[in-house]
């Protein structure tokens, strides 16, 4: 393994270490400690262009990265995806909900079956990751709403909720709205994306 | 400095008003007005950095465009200027010194500027730059703020300088790059600032320091609107793309990402270099237009009738999400 002290040194000079390091040597395995958040950064981008696989370590002030080189894959599809760095491990649970009853059939019932669907979605625990409102289901976060004391309750405890926000223009209930963000449809499809899995109400 | 320093530094301080100064301190524009009559108002602006290229000539002229560029982004006509020295007497030869003032000096000639002074200290590191006065009518100053849902935004440079700059740094530059983005930086914006009066412009600032999206940003913060940027128009200038690929970020991207980059919301689609350059902080950038939607095509093609080949609409106004960029 080939390992570079960059402490100390200023950008672009740890990428220029890390060029050399793999040209001269050209191994399979390169450790290097740099201090500051471009740098780790740089050589970070330098390696992934260069067909390694990187990984961090912080160490106090420092940053210990770990190239690892891939074999047989091209450079250009190694370049990771930029999206949300609070990906964690936990399984993400996103609910869509589009109206403001459960079901078709009776509406008294509908509307009874959300207000328990959503009073009851705590049990998913911590994998709860956002709940969106989109068309009548926007309803459910207006002032009025049988829901919202639940809603501001799972709010408070980290739960995100967008809410459309075309949706409640369109009903005219834009300052109406008591708990979560207003969004767009960007967001929503951005949060689709990253979900682990979608429920649709 | 930073961004956000500056503002840590300036907090709370009482700045003396004048019912006659329209721009001053409050806003984050790029120069200060004051007005004089109701038909004449003045611009004032300072501008100073170190070498960041080895002709001293060249870079004299670099300094002189960035330090004029604050007068054009806001719409007016640079007038006057003043030197601004430090110089390492000790260690570098004088006649370098005297290239620097020279490059200066012919871009404030091709501005219609003249010099009216200066001022020089000793100092370890070289530096250089313009104190700029300009003229501008009051009722027609352009700030960072005015513009309307819908409008389009357009770039009249390439991006990228930071990242170039970063290689030349690394002795990785290839001749071709370090040209272009030398004669690039040397370019004044008065051509498209020219351009731009014949239009429904409704908002100018130029990009430096804080990079394309954190000049943008300061548009978009407490303005009601939000922007979209499509990151697939920009104009990058040619291997910067490259050099950003492989590491060659200045730390001042880096800072500038931080500071903004909770209201920027990203495409996943969206190339990891393209976003580094878009918070890459440029060395004497384009003018940033917001223009009528429906006028957008015609000044791109004004301005590329004028010599202005990089001009691109790069993105809209939104009236959602509002305080947000959008990065697609």
């Amino acid at each position: 393994m080939k390992e570079i002290d960059a402490r100390g040194l200023a950008c672009p000079a740890p990428v220029l270490q890390t060029k050399s390091a793999i040209e001269e040597v050209n191994p399979s395995l390169i450790k290097i400690i740099v201090d500051n958040e471009a740098s780790k950064q740089n050589v970070c981008r330098f390696l992934e262009s260069r067909n390694y696989e990187t990984s961090i370590k912080e160490d106090g002030n420092d940053f210990l990265i770990v190239g690892k080189r891939k074999e047989g894959v091209s450079p250009e599809v190694s370049s990771e995806i930029l999206i949300d760095k609070k990906t964690t491990d936990t399984k993400k649970i996103m609910v869509m909900l589009a109206t403001d009853r459960m079901g078709f059939g009776d509406d008294e019932l509908g509307l009874k079956l959300m207000i328990s669907y959503i009073k009851t979605l705590k049990e998913m625990g911590h994998e709860l990751w956002r709940l969106v409102f989109v068309n009548n289901g926007v309803k459910l976060t207006i002032e009025g709403s049988e829901v919202l004391p639940v809603l501001k309750e799972y709010e408070k405890d980290g739960l995100q909720i967008l809410v459309c926000g075309t949706c409640l223009t369109h009903f005219n209930l834009l300052d109406k709205k008591q708990v979560g963000e207003t969004t767009n449809m960007l967001d929503i499809v951005t949060a689709m994306q990253l979900a682990d899995k979608v429920i649709n109400i | 400095m930073p961004p956000g320093d500056l503002e840590r530094v300036l907090c709370g301080l009482k700045f003396p008003t004048d019912p006659n100064l329209i721009v001053g301190l409050d806003s984050a524009d790029d120069a200060g007005v004051y007005k004089i009559t109701d038909e004449i108002a003045i611009i004032q602006t300072v501008d100073f950095f170190t070498p960041i290229v080895d002709d001293p000539y060249w870079f004299g002229q670099i300094a002189a465009a960035n330090a004029l560029s604050d007068v054009y982004a806001m719409g007016g006509i640079p007038k006057t200027a003043m030197n601004i020295v430090a110089f390492p007497v000790k260690d570098m030869d004088i006649s370098v010194l005297r290239k620097i003032i020279q490059g200066g000096l012919d871009k404030m000639k091709e501005a219609g500027v003249v010099l009216v002074g200066g001022h020089s200290v000793e100092d370890s590191e070289l530096k250089y730059g313009l104190s700029v006065t300009g003229f501008i009518h009051p009722d027609h100053i352009l700030t960072k703020k005015g513009f309307k849902a819908g409008d389009r935004l357009v770039l009249t440079k390439s991006l990228g300088t930071g990242v170039i700059n970063t290689a030349i740094k690394g002795g990785l530059a290839s001749s071709k790059a370090i040209e272009f983005v030398t004669h690039l930086m040397a370019t004044l914006n008065r051509d498209a600032a020219q351009v731009m009066k014949g239009f429904p412009v409704h908002a100018c600032t130029d990009i430096t320091g804080f990079g394309l999206i954190g000049h943008v940003a300061e548009m978009v913060v407490d303005s009601g609107f939000g922007i979209s940027l499509w990151s697939e128009k920009i104009p990058i200038i040619p291997e910067a793309f490259d050099y950003a690929a492989m590491g060659l970020v200045p730390a001042g991207a880096y800072n500038n990402r931080k500071f903004r980059e909770a209201m920027v919301d990203i495409y996943p689609s969206v190339k990891r270099a393209v976003l580094d350059i878009m918070y890459d902080p440029q060395t004497s950038g384009g003018l940033l237009i917001c223009v009528k939607k429906e006028s957008a095509d015609d000044l791109v093609n004004k301005l590329k009738g004028k010599g202005i080949d990089d001009a691109a609409v790069i993105g809209e106004v939104l009236s959602e999400p509002k305080g947000k960029i959008v990065v697609s």
